[in-house]
C-alpha cells in the first residue's frame, strides 16, 4: 500500500509540474510563432501520386523537390520560396494549398483551451484536496441513496431464495466511463455476493469488457475472502449486437430466474427491453444510467433507478472508503461554484452583457 | 510487479490523454492519434476472446447436457457458418457463395428489427404499470407524457389547437431542464472516476493478486 | 427463387421473435440462439475484414505502406490473449491498462468539453425577453437545472432548504422524463407498424 501511495504522490507532482510549469512557458501569443512550414516526405508521395493521377502538372512535384525537408516558421519566407521555385505555374489557390499542406502546429499550449484547462484543473484539485482531507477524517457523510441500500437488500433475497444475481453492465464499450463506473460498482457487488453466498452472473455485450468484468468478479470474491467462489463461466461474452445481446440477457432473465436484477452501466434502446422482461420474470431490479434518454423507461420498469452522477456516486457508497466517499464533496462544491458561475451568467446576459457566455465558447 | 506496472501504465497513458488536448504540438498530436488507431485494433483481438468465452461456455453446457443444450448447438452451429463464410468464401455476394449475406438478410436483419419493435409493447406495458402509481412524481411523469403523446399527433390539434405548440414548449423547456442537471452532475461524475482510475485511486480492474 | 425464400425465412424469424409476447416458448428460444450466433458471427467478420486485414494485416512491416508501428497494437494485441492461459493470464493486465487509461483520458476531457462546459454556457439565459412562453422557459431552465443539480448533492443531507430544493429538482427530473417517455411512444409504434408492413405487404401480398 505504502508503494501505491508513494506512486500516487509521484504521478501527482508530475502532474502539477506539467499544468502548472509548462502553459507559461509554452503559451505563446503571437499567433506566426505557432506554425513551421515544412514539404515532408509523406507531402511529397501524396503529391507525386497526385502527378500520377494527373490531378496536378508532373513538372510542379520535380521544381518542389529541392524544398523537401527544408524548415521555415515563417509563412511569408516560405511563400517566397515557393513562388521561387515554381514561378508562373503558381496560381494563388494552389499556393494557398500548398502552404495548409506543410503547415505544421509547434507550439506547446493551445490558449484557445484555456477555459476547459482552468475549469479542469479547478475541479480535480478540488476532487483531491477532499478526498485527502478525508484520510485524516474516516467519518465522512454522504446522504442515503435507496437505490444502492436495495442492492444489498436484494442480494440477501437471492441468497435466501437460492437463486442468483444478473449483474447487466450496460451495451458500451470501456471507452464509455459509465461502464469503467459499472465495473468499479461491479467488484463491489461480487465481494458482497462472496459474503453472502449466493451466484453471479455477468452477460456482456462488447467483448473487450470481458476480461475487465472478470477481473473485477475475481477482486470482489478474493476480497471477501472467498476466491474459490468465482466461476469463469458466469462471467458471458453474448453477442456484440445490440438486440442479440437483448435477447440473450432476456433468455437468462427467464430460464435461469435470477431473483435480482442490476442494470447499471451505459444503455440505449434495449434498456426496456430488459428492464420489461425483467419484471415478467418477477425479479427485484435496480437500473441507473446517465444516458438521459433512457431513465424514463428504467423509472417506468425497475423498483429503483439511480440517476445520472448516483451511478458515479456508487462504488463509493458501497465500499465506504473515505478516500472516495471525500471526494464526493469535491463533486458538491463544484456543483455550488457551477450554479454560482450559472447564475451570475444569467444575470449578466439579461442585462446584455456577453463575456462570461464567449469565454465559456470552446472553439 | 503484477501491479504496480498496469498501474504505472494507466497512469502514463490517462495523463498523456488529457494532456494532448491541449497540447497541438504535431508530435503530441501525431502520438495521440497513433494511440487512437492502436485502440481499434486491442478492441478487435477481444473479439478472439469473444469466440473463446462462447464456445468455452457452451461447449461445457453442451458436455454436461446443461439446460438448453440443444439450442446452444444450434447457436455455435450458427455462428461458425457465419464466421467461415464471411472470412473463407469472402463476405462480397458477387465473388462468393452467398450463403453470408442470405444469413444475413434472411435471419440477422429480421430479427434485429422485430426486437426493436417489440418496444412498442413494453413501452405500453411499462406506461400502464406507472398508471398504478400514486406517488406526485408518477403523476408528474404521467401527465407530461401524456400531454407530449397527444400534442405529437393529429389528435392533440383536433383536441385543442395550442397543444402542438405547448408539447414543443416542454420539450424546449422543462425536459431541457431536467437533461441539463443530469448531464452537468453526470458529467462531473465521469471526470471525477476518471481521475481516480488514472491515479490509481480506483484500481480493481488490476484484479486480485 | 432466393428473394422469396429470403421473404419466408425473414417472415418465419419475426414470427419467432414474436412469439415471445406470450411466453418464453421452444421456437423463439430456437430463433433467440440463432439471431445470438449469427449476430456475433457477422460482428466478427465485420471486425476481420474492416480492422484486422487494413490496420494489421496490410500495414505489416513488409507491406508496401506498412511500419514498425504496426507491430505494437499487434503485440498489446496478442498480449490480450494470454488470458486463454491462467499461469500468464496477468500479463493481459498491460493491454487493459493501456485501454482504461486511454480512455479514461479521453473521457475526462469528451465530458470536460462536450457536457460540462457545453451545458453550463447553454443556460446563461437572459431572464426577460421580448415572448412570455420564452420567458417563462428560461426560468424554468436556469433554476430547474440548479434544482436537480442539488439532488445530485450527496455530502449534505437531504433537509431542510436543500431538502425542499432537492425535492423541486425531483419534480423537474419527472416532468423531463415524461416529455421523453411521450416523445419516444409515437416511435416505437412507427417500428412496429414498420415490421407489420413487411408480414402483411411483402410477404402476404394483403396491402
Amino acid at each position: 500500500m505504502k508503494n501505491v501511495g508513494r506512486f500516487r504522490s509521484l504521478i501527482l507532482f508530475i502532474l502539477m509540474t506539467f499544468f502548472l510549469v509548462l502553459p507559461p512557458l509554452y503559451a505563446q501569443e503571437e499567433e506566426g510563432k505557432n506554425f513551421k512550414y515544412e514539404i515532408t516526405r509523406d507531402i511529397m508521395k501524396s503529391l507525386n501520386e497526385s502527378a500520377e493521377q494527373g490531378d496536378i502538372p508532373e513538372n510542379l512535384v520535380v521544381a518542389l523537390a529541392p524544398l523537401q525537408g527544408k524548415v521555415f516558421i515563417n509563412e511569408q519566407a516560405f511563400r517566397q520560396e515557393l513562388v521561387g521555385a515554381l514561378g508562373r505555374q503558381l496560381s494563388a489557390q494552389y499556393q494557398s494549398r500548398l502552404v495548409d499542406m506543410s503547415k505544421i502546429r509547434v507550439d506547446w499550449f493551445d490558449m484557445t483551451k484555456i477555459t476547459i484547462f482552468i475549469i479542469l484543473i479547478a475541479f480535480c484539485g478540488m476532487v483531491l484536496f477532499f478526498s485527502w482531507k478525508a484520510k485524516t477524517d474516516p467519518n465522512q457523510f454522504i446522504r442515503r441513496i435507496p437505490g444502492l441500500d436495495a442492492i444489498s437488500e436484494a442480494i440477501g433475497r437471492c441468497t435466501e431464495m437460492g437463486k442468483p444475481v444478473l449483474y447487466v453492465p450496460g451495451i458500451d464499450d470501456m471507452n464509455n466511463i459509465q461502464t469503467i463506473a459499472s465495473m468499479v460498482i461491479l467488484e463491489n457487488v461480487a465481494r458482497v455476493i462472496g459474503e453472502y453466498e449466493s451466484d453471479l452472473i455477468v452477460p456482456i455485450r462488447p467483448p473487450f469488457v470481458v476480461p475487465v468484468a472478470e477481473e473485477m468478479v475475481k477482486k470482489g470474491y478474493l476480497d471477501a475472502g472467498r476466491p474459490d467462489a468465482f466461476k469463469p463461466e458466469n462471467v458471458r461474452f453474448i453477442s456484440d449486437e445490440q438486440f442479440a445481446y437483448a435477447a440473450g440477457v432476456n433468455g437468462i432473465m427467464l430460464r435461469e430466474k435470477p431473483a435480482a436484477n442490476l442494470l447499471l452501466g451505459s444503455f440505449f434502446a434495449e434498456s426496456l427491453v430488459i428492464a420489461e422482461t425483467g419484471v415478467l420474470a418477477g425479479a427485484i431490479q435496480v437500473a441507473g444510467t446517465a444516458n438521459e434518454h433512457q431513465l424514463p423507461f428504467f423509472v417506468a420498469a425497475c423498483d429503483y433507478t439511480l440517476i445520472g452522477e448516483e451511478i458515479y456516486a456508487a462504488s463509493a457508497y458501497l465500499s465506504k472508503d473515505p478516500e472516495l466517499v471525500g471526494s464526493l464533496k469535491g463533486s458538491d462544491w463544484a456543483k455550488v461554484v457551477l450554479s454560482i458561475i450559472m447564475l451570475l451568467g444569467v444575470v449578466l446576459e439579461t442585462f446584455g452583457v456577453h463575456f462570461l457566455t464567449e469565454w465559456f465558447f470552446i472553439r | 510487479m503484477k501491479r504496480e506496472i498496469p498501474l504505472a501504465i494507466t497512469a502514463i497513458f490517462g495523463i498523456f490523454m488529457v494532456a494532448q488536448l491541449f497540447i497541438p504540438h504535431y508530435l503530441v498530436q501525431d502520438i495521440s492519434g497513433r494511440l487512437q488507431d492502436w485502440a481499434v485494433v486491442i478492441v478487435a483481438f477481444a473479439y478472439i476472446l469473444g469466440v473463446a468465452n462462447i464456445i468455452k461456455i457452451n461447449s461445457g453446457v453442451i458436455c454436461r447436457r446443461g439446460q438448453d443444450w440443444e439450442y446452444k448447438i444450434v447457436m455455435l452451429i450458427a455462428l461458425v457458418i457465419m464466421m467461415l463464410s464471411g472470412i473463407l468464401l469472402g463476405k462480397d455476394p458477387d465473388d462468393s457463395l452467398p450463403i453470408f449475406d442470405f444469413m444475413y438478410n434472411s435471419m440477422y436483419v429480421p430479427m434485429q428489427s422485430t426486437m426493436f419493435a417489440l418496444l412498442a409493447f413494453f413501452i405500453a406495458s411499462a406506461a400502464f404499470r406507472a398508471f398504478r402509481a400514486r406517488t406526485t412524481e408518477a403523476i408528474l411523469l404521467l401527465v407530461t407524457a401524456t400531454i407530449v403523446m397527444i400534442g405529437r399527433v393529429s389528435l392533440g390539434e383536433f383536441i385543442w389547437e395550442r397543444l402542438p405548440d405547448i408539447t414543443e414548449w416542454i420539450m424546449n423547456y422543462p425536459n431541457n431542464a431536467g437533461k441539463r442537471g443530469i448531464k452537468i452532475g453526470a458529467s462531473l461524475g465521469a471526470i471525477s472516476i476518471g481521475l481516480k482510475v488514472i491515479l490509481g485511486i480506483e484500481k480493481s480492474y488490476l484484479g486480485g493478486d | 427463387m432466393l428473394e422469396i425464400l429470403i421473404t419466408w425465412i425473414a417472415a418465419f424469424f419475426t414470427l419467432c421473435i414474436f412469439s415471445f409476447l406470450y411466453k418464453d416458448n421452444p421456437i423463439y428460444k430456437f430463433a433467440e440462439h440463432v439471431f445470438v450466433g449469427v449476430s456475433f458471427g457477422y460482428g466478427f467478420v465485420l471486425q476481420y475484414y474492416n480492422v484486422f486485414l487494413p490496420n494489421v494485416w496490410n500495414r505489416m512491416p513488409w507491406e508496401d505502406g506498412g511500419s514498425l508501428f504496426t507491430l505494437i497494437p499487434l503485440i498489446l494485441g496478442l498480449l490480450m490473449l494470454t488470458r486463454i492461459f491462467p499461469d500468464i493470464g496477468w500479463i493481459s493486465r498491460w493491454p487493459l491498462a493501456v485501454m482504461i487509461g486511454s480512455y479514461a483520458g479521453l473521457q475526462i476531457i469528451g465530458n470536460a468539453q462536450g457536457d460540462l462546459i457545453e451545458q453550463v454556457r447553454a443556460n446563461f439565459l437572459p431572464l426577460w425577453t421580448d415572448t412570455f412562453s420564452e420567458t417563462i422557459g428560461n426560468w424554468f431552465l436556469v433554476f430547474g437545472t440548479i434544482t436537480t443539480l442539488v439532488f445530485f448533492f450527496f455530502s449534505k443531507e437531504h433537509k431542510g432548504v436543500i431538502g425542499h430544493t432537492a425535492r423541486v429538482g425531483i419534480w423537474v427530473l419527472m416532468i423531463s422524463f415524461g416529455a421523453s417517455f411521450g416523445y419516444t411512444v409515437m416511435a416505437r409504434v412507427s417500428l412496429l407498424i414498420g415490421r407489420l408492413q413487411f408480414l402483411l405487404e411483402d410477404c402476404l401480398h394483403l396491402m
